[in-house]
């Protein structure tokens, strides 16, 4: 492009002339510039002092250059512009006849402007008074509505027109304002403190409008499948099959207890806790069958064998009377206990009878005969 | 006085009144009086304790009674609390292995009558003798390899076994197909166990020729008790074309199947048929068979047809037939749990379709009423129906619903485990963050649930500071701050940018206490960042932005030296540190430089604004120049880095 190409040239040339600037400016030759702009500036430093004269005729040159660039540029930009502009859908044709339209009417309205100063002018006195009165008198709706607003409208484009020309900014105004505005927005948005104040709070998904419409669950028809609804059975077939279904339901919800009280629950349930109201006897089942009496009158075990009076008699009812208090042992034991003692004095029984602690054979009972 | 006579009076009406009262009394005693002893209401073991539970209330403050109440032992990570109570259940593990491997030191009789739970497990080998009973002992506690030992043994034995134990043997291996279930003491390994289970994509696990089917192949003539224990085997995992096979050798044979069997074919009907109207047909099919054989269908009949209906896409027709399903059972006296409730409601709410009401409709249904677990699906309701009111309906009124169902009675077992439950409260905190003013949440929920409930994951932290940022509500920042710390949130690197952003945006009023809570939470972010260990596989680093963004903070809360650190450490790792602080910072950092009369410090940063391109840099200089009195190395270095000063 040829814009492009002119810019690069520009750009080197003008930067040597900032530099050169510089090093008139430094008093010390020898400062520690870079090396690439220091021959830079040597050769702008040649140029500079053989072309001195010639540098402004070249400035001069550059900058009615650079105008014309910009105006160029600018041209080019409106007219990108125009291009840009949403049409707003309408066909293509008659946007160009209202094109050709407001350039006629332009032209009628230069054409009474014209006429409106010429005639001002012949008139004498305050021309501008004159000619604002005048066309004000034309554009008066109360004397021609329909012209008038045809006017107005025409008046109106001319108006957006002129605004376009006048916004001939150079360039740089205009990039100056771009960054501007970009940099205000980029402002905008890191700053923040107008959001300390306190918003309703915000709906990522707005709430839509939901109608809620009565949904009637049971109301309306069913399958009509199951005709015969009394003649239907229970079939569980698959006995360990439900329990086992049972024991995966009650375990879904078993959660890990949350107070001492439901952890309790749950050792109860899983038998490792007595249960509650406490019974002391929990558990002991083969013992409930048996009458506390049979534990506890245990005399009668020893009429068939026992001597009614004695030393004998005397200490197998000190152990009836152990026996009695022993919780531990069963009824059947405590029997066999006694029995045990029956067959140890009954082989001790001579013995017994020398020392006299069995009465004479004629008193005996007739079990240890 | 004046003060007597009242007194008097009052006594007068009060004697009078009493003697009424007794009179009264007197003559209603003598007219009729009869003791009504109650009678005797015959309490369960658990329910004493069951009255006593029901004096303690849920304490959000509290952490789990599970762990231990140490404040240096509460976990209030999510990771934390699992591995805490897995550690648990780790311990009861242990013993439960000490006691299996050393049985023989366990021969004390330490309860009388022994607790069958604390004996050790019977084990058999191949030397067992064993009979009949030993193997039903094993059937019925559920010790799947066991059974298969011990009736290969008594197969090895020449034992004939009776057919009831080889039926109950049969259905327990296939309900189990083979394999070990975890054994029930373990609860906090079911709770805290992934329930992908269910998200697993359904596909054929059933062990083939497994002894469930060398069972089924030894008998001769097959009952219908034994064809349905395999069918329902063969469609709980999967094997369902030879589950069709069995059936139809069953019906070819005329006999009755359970309803359970049916009830697991309905279920699996969208394996066997390929378009959704196949699909139905085989339903109504093998309800008419139901029918025709006079089987009582059961609630898991119901839940597999709807189960099988909410697989069947969107539109309408498994809409309405969904509906027309529920009131065919409620003819027949099977009221809907909330298992079918859950089918009903992922019928009617997909996530492409368009938006349906129906929970509305099912709430009244529901509400004010304690369930009971009656079928497995049943723990899936609330943790969808949050999810529905939060991503499907956005309506925040019929959460709060479904929350207060939750809490009625012993609702809340049925959320499933833990998975489900975060997943609840997800939703739950999603929907309400959006729809609830943010200090009522903050208040109300956040407060409330965190961290002993529930410990949000790093995107619902990232919504809340969201929320915070647009209400500028700062002042929770603190608080939210720490608490990521404990939910070791700050290896997230948007939760950490965010954070820096609102702190940074939000610039409190001089003189705000805030300054320096901003800045010890820059700083306290900035150290955390440095401490990670060498070994972490992604280090988290902080941005050059970022570290720009602390050094702002850090000097709005005039904390000079600290800001050092953080210049110090973009100067010295420039290749490391991505990006580039922004000019503001710098220029601030500058600005302090000069109040505090630091010209080295100055220049190093003027240093690396020009190693950084900055074109701001010339304008720094010639403030450094101006505001302070350089000597002459530090006026050469300026020179050197900003070019001649003006």
């Amino acid at each position: 492009m040829y814009s492009l190409a002119l810019k690069r040239t520009l750009i080197p040339s003008s930067s040597c002339v900032r530099v050169c600037a510089k090093n008139t400016k430094s008093e010390d030759p020898s400062s520690s510039s870079s090396s690439s702009s220091s021959s830079s500036s040597s050769d702008s430093d040649d140029n500079s002092k053989k072309a001195k004269p010639d540098n402004e005729q070249k400035l001069q040159r550059l900058n009615t250059l650079l105008q014309n660039l910009i105006q160029n540029d600018t041209v080019v930009k409106s007219m990108k512009l125009d291009l840009a502009k949403p049409r707003s859908g309408k066909p293509k044709k008659e946007s160009a006849a209202a094109d050709d339209v407001s350039i006629k009417t332009e032209t009628i309205e230069k054409k009474m402007v014209d006429a409106v100063k010429s005639v001002a002018s012949n008139l004498g006195g305050d021309t501008k008074q004159t000619e604002s009165e005048l066309l004000m008198k034309l554009l008066n709706p109360e004397t021609s509505p329909t012209s008038s607003r045809n006017l107005m409208d025409v008046m109106k484009g001319m108006k957006i027109d002129r605004e376009t020309k006048t916004a001939e900014k150079s360039r740089a105004e205009q990039v100056r304002s771009i960054l501007q505005t970009a940099q205000s927005k980029l402002n905008h948005e890191d700053r923040k403190p107008e959001r300390r104040m306190k918003r309703p709070p915000q709906q990522i998904r707005p709430k839509r409008e939901t109608v809620v419409e009565k949904i009637d669950l049971f109301g309306g028809e069913s399958l009509n499948i199951f005709t015969n609804k009394s003649e239907l059975k229970d079939t569980t077939q698959t006995k360990t099959w439900q329990r086992l279904y049972e024991r995966d339901l009650k375990l879904a919800v078993t959660h890990p207890p949350s107070n001492y009280f439901q952890q309790m629950i749950l050792w109860t349930e899983q038998g490792k806790l007595w249960n509650f109201p406490i019974d002391n006897e929990q558990g002991l089942d083969e013992e409930k069958k048996v009458d506390f009496s049979r534990h506890v009158f245990l005399e009668e075990h020893l009429e068939p064998w026992c001597p009614s009076r004695g030393p004998l008699r005397h200490f197998m009812e000190l152990v009836c009377v152990g026996l009695s208090k022993n919780p531990y042992l069963t009824v059947n034991a405590k029997i066999e206990h006694i029995m045990w003692y029956r067959d140890y004095f009954d082989s001790k029984k001579k013995l017994l009878k020398d020392v006299g602690a069995l009465p004479a054979e004629s008193e005996a009972p007739k079990a240890i005969q | 006085m004046l003060i007597s006579p009242i007194i008097l009076k009052r006594y007068n009406r009060l004697n009078n009144t009493s003697a009424i009262t007794f009179l009264q009394k007197l003559f209603s005693s003598q007219a009729e009086e009869k003791i009504e002893i109650p009678k005797r209401i015959h309490r369960g073991p658990t329910d004493i304790l069951r009255a006593l539970e029901t004096t303690i209330s849920q304490d959000p403050t509290a952490a789990h009674y599970k762990y231990h109440d140490d404040p240096f032992l509460i976990p209030m990570s999510n990771v934390g609390k699992r591995t805490f109570a897995m550690a648990q259940e780790a311990g009861k593990k242990a013993a439960h292995w000490i006691r299996k491997e050393h049985a023989d030191l366990f021969n004390h009789r330490e309860a009388d009558p022994i607790i069958k739970v604390f004996l050790p497990k019977v084990s058999f080998n191949e030397q067992s003798e064993v009979s009949e009973a030993d193997l039903k002992q094993v059937i019925n506690d559920v010790l799947v390899s066991e059974a298969q030992l011990v009736y290969k043994l008594l197969k090895d034995r020449g034992l004939d076994i009776s057919n009831e134990t080889r039926q109950a043997l049969l259905e327990l291996l296939c309900y189990t197909n083979d394999s070990d279930m975890l054994a029930e003491d373990f609860i906090e390994e079911r709770w805290f166990r992934q329930s992908a289970k269910s998200k697993e994509k359904q596909r054929k696990i059933w062990k083939d020729n497994s002894l469930a089917e060398e069972i089924f192949i030894s008998i001769e003539n097959p009952t219908a008790e034994i064809y349905s224990a395999m069918i329902q085997g063969m469609c709980k995992y999967f094997q369902v074309d030879k589950a069709w096979h069995l059936y139809q050798e069953s019906q070819e044979k005329g006999l009755t199947l359970s309803s359970e069997a049916y009830s697991s074919l309905l279920r699996v009907v969208n394996f066997l048929k390929e378009s959704n109207d196949l699909r139905w047909a085989l339903v109504e099919e093998l309800l008419g068979k139901m029918n025709e054989a006079k089987i009582k269908p059961t609630l898991a009949t119901l839940n597999a047809v709807l189960h099988s209906l909410s697989t069947m896409g969107g539109g309408k027709v498994p809409r309405t037939l969904a509906l027309k399903v529920i009131r065919e059972f409620k003819g027949l006296g099977i009221e809907p749990s909330l298992g079918s409730w859950y089918y009903v409601l992922i019928t009617y709410c997909k996530e492409r379709g368009p938006v349906s009401t129906i929970l509305h409709d099912i709430m009244p249904e529901v509400e004010n009423k304690e369930h009971q677990c009656l079928d497995m699906s049943d723990t899936f309701f609330f943790v969808t129906a949050m999810d529905i009111c939060k991503n499907h309906l956005n309506d925040v009124d019929l959460g709060k619903r479904v929350h207060k169902l939750l809490h009625f009675g012993n609702n809340y077992n049925l959320i499933g485990d833990s998975y489900k439950e975060s997943i609840y409260y997800r939703h739950y905190f999603g929907l309400t963050i959006n729809n609830m003013p943010f200090e009522e949440f903050m208040q109300n929920i956040y407060n409330l649930l965190v961290p002993n409930i529930y410990v949000p994951e790093p995107g619902v932290m990232a919504e809340v500071l969201n929320q915070v940022d647009f209400n500028g509500a700062v002042e929770y920042l603190p608080q939210l701050w720490s608490d990521m710390i404990i939910f070791d949130h700050i290896n997230r690197e948007n939760l950490i940018e965010s954070v820096l952003n609102i702190i940074e945006n939000n610039k409190p009023e001089d003189g705000s206490k805030f300054h320096e809570i901003f800045a010890g939470i820059a700083w306290d972010l900035f150290n955390r960042l440095e401490e990670q260990g060498e070994q972490r596989f992604n280090k988290l680093r902080l941005t050059g932005d970022q570290l720009g963004k602390v050094m702002i903070l850090l000097l709005r809360n005039k904390d000079f030296k600290k800001a050092c650190i953080i210049m110090d450490k973009l100067d010295q790792e420039q290749h490391t540190v991505v990006g580039v602080p922004k000019i503001e910072a710098l220029s601030m950092y500058i600005d302090s430089c000069i109040e505090n009369m630091a010209p080295s410090r100055a220049l190093a940063c003027l240093q690396y604004c020009s190693d950084c391109g900055f074109p701001e840099v010339e304008d720094l200089g010639n403030k450094v120049h101006k505001s302070m009195t350089l000597d002459e190395s530090n006026l050469a270095k300026l020179s050197k880095i900003v070019g001649p000063l003006s």
